[in-house]
């Protein structure tokens, strides 16, 4: 419903911004059943008479996105009255565990998870078992913003419809960086991968595929590996196709391998890891899929100042993270109010804020008034930040039954680790 | 009887249920699964498939060989130096010393220990810095190229986890040394080693020689408890090799750890009997520890009437002062790296000292701590003063003789059995087992008591704990004193409250703290049992080290040890100030004459 009515949501928004007021009792007098009325309902909601609180699990190992989320409930709380409880997940799946401890015990209604950010195989496990809320996504005003229609990776997580379980709320692509002090000219391309890995034995490695940035180097590898058959990433995933696409990679994996660091024996689990690793000087060179995230690490200290950013110029892997609702969540229209807010221009323009997070909007700039866009614009560009006009080949993400076939493909070959 | 003796009475079976109740309830939760029934995931019916899909786990057996050696090597190398330290500095003055040094490695949480066991001897830690420094006096390559690479040396992560067992064995050494020093410092045995101790030099035998041949054979039995629960605990913690430890694979327990969160949903059968497992392999280590400790026993003989006077002196006290240096040493850089890290601007390797300071990393952590500090007092209050008021009750009931009836008596003596039994459950059981099974009853019938269910997880860790702790004082009480008081008419209830608590402060004191400090520590218990809604400094401490800053990490190292220090502080200062009297004033005549 809402793809056919986007014109009338830009208008909706213009309006808004200039006639508000005048908007305000027009809508109000709208009929309640029009999705428009719905739209702009949370920027009408009256400060809620009791004080309500939204559970938001959120991965918590980020100083930057953990005052992010802090600002949020500042906002949410003064405008709309409601509490915003970030809690901190080492791990997203223990919030996924957590909710399918509810299910399974019975609690349909009062669940202790209400947000929670997402994508991939996590949402891929919640929409399976049925744990997130359907079709709330385009009832939230904002979302219209994202213009949909003409980005379908805003309504497509890894290949799997998000049929309004989850709402946009960041993009990212994958960017390498390296220390320049002791690096003077990093690898370009995935064969000068190697070449850097016998240069510096030791001083490169790659999260376990368990962990999203691990997997996705692997489909990295994959896409630029098999450049004749890269269709076949693109379809769901079959014995043929696997047969098709790994042979080039294990090759080059076997190769890079034993150049890694701790000889790829030991594997870091998780992203932030690699980070560290980087920040301590034992790792020369790295990855990451916020390419922000790098100029502010160097401003918090935890990386060198030699550190610069750049993407590969054989092609860079992109894709968008959600917030979801979870299906026994009490309060929806409260959730759906924060959900509203995380996609408003201003929330969205702090978020892309280097300072602040550094997180790729995902509002559509040509849908957004002048002063809307004027909050996102840069002071300064940052030495370690990536340069963002030379621009390389983005890659979609493959379908996403690949990523289980190249994990379990991986394990199967290097041993499963933990 | 008297009521009161009736009420400790009462307390005794009520401890027995608090501790046995949720392990059991949470073993049922995980041996269901592991049989392959478990209703929310549509399995009604009973098999063995699980299991057989767990043996064919590639590197299973590799996982229950990491977890039985590593968690065995490091007891064994932790109860050998302490033992070895004790040994050599037996009544000795540096005695005291050793204790104060020891007791903040006591305190720290095992998570935060191993992280600053990073900071020090990973390849671009401070250690390896020192290395590179020096060794650049005498090369000079430092000036011809842009930078100095961090080494590539074996800590952490090795295969084999020797990573795990250095931090294990670092980590539980001064637990088993202060439970030891608690037992020698008992008024009673004391005067009764002296004895023991005076005599056997005076027939010409070493130091070291007489103390293990007079006082370790009365001493071991009492602290065999808490070296088994370190044992259990070696095998089946997360935490160290999850920190430390290879992936290739790692121990069982991590691999349980992360089969339970797994995203396919349906391993938790996987992991379910994959906890069974674990609580085999720690059945299986203690089986190993007793049985070495009989064999030892048959050797018993010959090693006390050999009438070999010098054996090992020379070496035991090379050993040990090389060990008390390599503490002292570490102990300082852990310190040292750790406040650097917390504060430090840029940092290259391998510079001794940050390249700037910035209080950027406290300011961001203490603006977040303030809520997650509160949870985490207030909690560790209620369970701490809630265990040691069970834990004191249940000691007391040990002391009631005579009861009215047969049937009173026999009920008693199978609860003293229980007791040991069910102390031991919650230490035995890998937390990561049970404490699955206990949320999903928990959530099954009281999803809303989030701070009741917080407690009953701290409470399983802490009671047990402050139960040995105290029990150590407890059952060495001079019985003169009571005699004494029983003689003059006085009741149960008076000598408790009047004799007993006053003389045993000190001891409740530090069972408190230690209460304080178990709590502190929990991750899994907290996060799992309350699905994150209430946050402590754990909880977000474990979330930061996952995180990319090693700096922030630091900050959450320095508060989550300082925490439980104080705790300490405070249970070493209130003795000397409060009830007791005379006690006190020995108290303070010791520590003068120590300093």
């Amino acid at each position: 419903m809402i793809n056919s009515n986007v014109n009338l949501a830009v208008l909706v928004v213009f309006l808004r911004l200039s006639l508000f007021p005048l908007l305000l009792s027009f809508l109000l007098t709208f009929p309640a059943e029009h999705v428009y009325a719905k739209l702009e309902q949370p920027d009408v909601h009256q400060r809620t008479k009791q004080p309500t609180t939204v559970q938001f699990h959120a991965w918590g190992g980020s100083a930057q996105v953990n005052s992010y989320i802090a600002w949020v409930n500042e906002q949410v709380s003064a405008q709309y009255g409601i509490t915003v409880n970030h809690v901190k997940l080492a791990d997203t799946s223990d919030a996924v565990s957590r909710v399918l401890a509810e299910k399974s015990a019975g609690n349909h209604s009062q669940g202790s998870v209400n947000l929670i950010w997402i994508n991939g195989e996590n949402f891929a496990a919640m929409k399976r078992h049925g744990l997130l809320l359907d079709n709330w996504v385009a009832s939230v005003p904002n979302f219209a913003l994202t213009n949909p229609s003409r980005n379908p990776a805003m309504t497509n997580d890894f290949g799997i419809p998000t049929n309004g379980q989850e709402a946009p709320w960041g993009k990212a692509s994958m960017v390498f960086y390296y220390n320049s002090k002791l690096v003077s000219s990093p690898p370009l391309n995935i064969d000068e991968l190697l070449s850097f890995a016998e240069q510096f034995p030791g001083r490169f490695t790659y999260p376990l595929p368990n962990d999203y940035l691990g997997i996705s180097f692997l489909k990295y590898a994959a896409i630029t590996l098999n450049e004749a058959h890269r269709d076949v990433l693109y379809q769901p995933v079959n014995a043929q196709a696997l047969a098709t696409i790994t042979p080039a990679l294990w090759q080059y994996l076997d190769a890079l391998h034993p150049l890694m660091y701790k000889q790829g024996d030991y594997m870091v689990r998780q992203a932030s890891q690699l980070q560290q690793l980087m920040g301590t000087g034992e790792l020369l060179l790295a990855f990451s899929f916020t390419a922000s995230e790098i100029p502010s690490a160097v401003n918090r200290y935890d990386l060198p100042q030699s550190i610069r950013t750049y993407a590969m110029e054989d092609g860079s892997l992109a894709n968008v993270h959600f917030i979801g609702i979870t299906y026994n969540t009490s309060n929806v229209t409260a959730a759906k109010q924060v959900v509203n807010f995380l996609l408003s221009p201003k929330a969205q323009a702090k978020k892309q804020q280097l300072a602040v997070w550094g997180d790729d909007s995902v509002l559509d700039r040509s849908l957004l008034s002048a002063s809307s866009k004027a909050l996102f614009e840069e002071p300064t560009q940052h030495p370690s930040a990536l340069n963002k006009e030379k621009s390389v080949p983005l890659f979609a993400e493959p379908h996403s039954s690949w990523t289980d076939a190249l994990r379990q493909a991986w394990f199967e070959r290097y041993g499963e680790r933990f | 009887m008297t009521v009161f003796e009736r009420l400790t009475l009462s307390v005794r079976l009520l401890l027995i249920a608090l501790l046995s109740l949720p392990v059991l309830a949470g073993l049922i939760g995980v041996l269901l699964p592991a049989f392959g029934y478990f209703p929310a995931l549509d399995a009604h019916s009973f098999t063995l498939n699980v299991f057989n899909q767990l043996l064919a786990v590639n590197g299973l057996v590799s996982m229950l060989v990491l977890s039985f050696t590593s968690g065995l090597f490091a007891t064994i190398i932790a109860v050998a130096s302490a033992f070895l330290l004790l040994a050599v500095f037996y009544r000795s003055a540096f005695l005291n010393k050793l204790q104060s040094w020891l007791s903040p490695l006591l305190v720290l949480p095992h998570a935060a220990a191993a992280i600053a066991l990073l900071f020090v001897l990973s390849p671009s830690g401070i250690v390896a810095s020192a290395v590179v420094n020096i060794s650049e006096i005498f090369t000079n390559t430092m000036s011809n190229s842009g930078g100095i690479l961090p080494p590539v040396w074996y800590f952490p992560y090795d295969k084999q986890g020797i990573s795990i067992i250095l931090a294990l064995a670092i980590k539980e050494l001064p637990f088993i040394f202060l439970m030891a020093v608690s037992v020698l410092s008992q008024p009673q045995l004391k005067t009764k080693f002296d004895g023991y101790y005076n005599s056997a030099c005076a027939l010409g035998y070493s130091p070291v020689v007489a103390f293990f041949k007079t006082i370790f054979p009365v001493v071991y039995p009492q602290v065999r408890l808490p070296i088994l629960a370190v044992l259990a605990y070696a095998t089946a913690n997360v935490e160290i090799p999850l920190l430390l430890g290879p992936n290739n694979p790692p121990t069982l327990a991590v691999a349980v750890v992360q089969w339970f969160n797994h995203v396919d949903v349906s391993m938790r059968f996987q992991a379910s009997a994959a906890a069974m497992l674990q609580v085999a392999v720690t059945l299986l280590a203690i089986a190993t520890w007793r049985i070495a400790e009989q064999l030892f026993t048959w050797l018993k003989d010959w090693f006390f009437t050999n009438g070999n006077r010098q054996t090992g002196q020379w070496f035991a006290q090379i050993f040990a002062y090389t060990m008390v240096a390599i503490y002292a040493l570490l102990v300082m850089l852990i310190v040292a790296s750790t406040l650097l890290w917390s504060v430090a601007g840029y940092w290259s390797f391998p510079s001794l000292l940050p390249q700037g300071f910035t209080l950027l990393h406290w300011e961001t952590t203490l603006s977040a701590l303030a809520e997650p500090f509160t949870n985490t007092m207030i909690l560790a209050v209620i369970v701490s003063a809630f265990s040691v008021l069970i834990a004191t009750l249940a000691l007391e009931a040990e002391t009631v003789k005579a009861l009215p009836n047969k049937h009173l008596n026999k009920l008693n003596g199978g609860s003293s059995v229980l007791l040991s039994i069910t102390l031991f459950l919650p230490l035995l059981v890998p937390g990561v087992a049970f404490l699955y099974g206990l949320v999903w009853f928990q959530l099954a019938y009281f999803n809303d008591a989030v701070w009741l269910h917080l407690f009953v997880s701290h409470m399983v860790y802490v009671l047990p704990y402050v139960f040995i702790s105290l029990a150590v004082a407890y059952r060495k009480f001079e019985p003169k004193y009571i005699q004494v008081a029983n003689g003059m008419g006085k009741s149960p209830w008076q000598v408790f409250i009047h004799i007993k608590l006053p003389l045993l402060f000190g001891p409740l004191m530090i069972a408190f703290a230690l209460g304080l400090a178990i709590s502190f520590s929990q991750y899994l218990p907290t996060l799992l049992s309350t699905g994150g809604r209430i946050a402590t400094v754990t909880t977000d401490a474990v979330a930061a080290a996952s995180g990319s800053s090693t700096r922030l990490t630091a900050v959450y190292v320095v508060v989550q040890t300082i925490m439980p220090i104080l705790g300490f502080i405070l249970a070493w200062w209130l003795p000397t100030v409060c009830f007791n009297p005379m006690g006190r004033f020995n108290l303070l005549k010791i520590r003068k004459a120590a300093s």
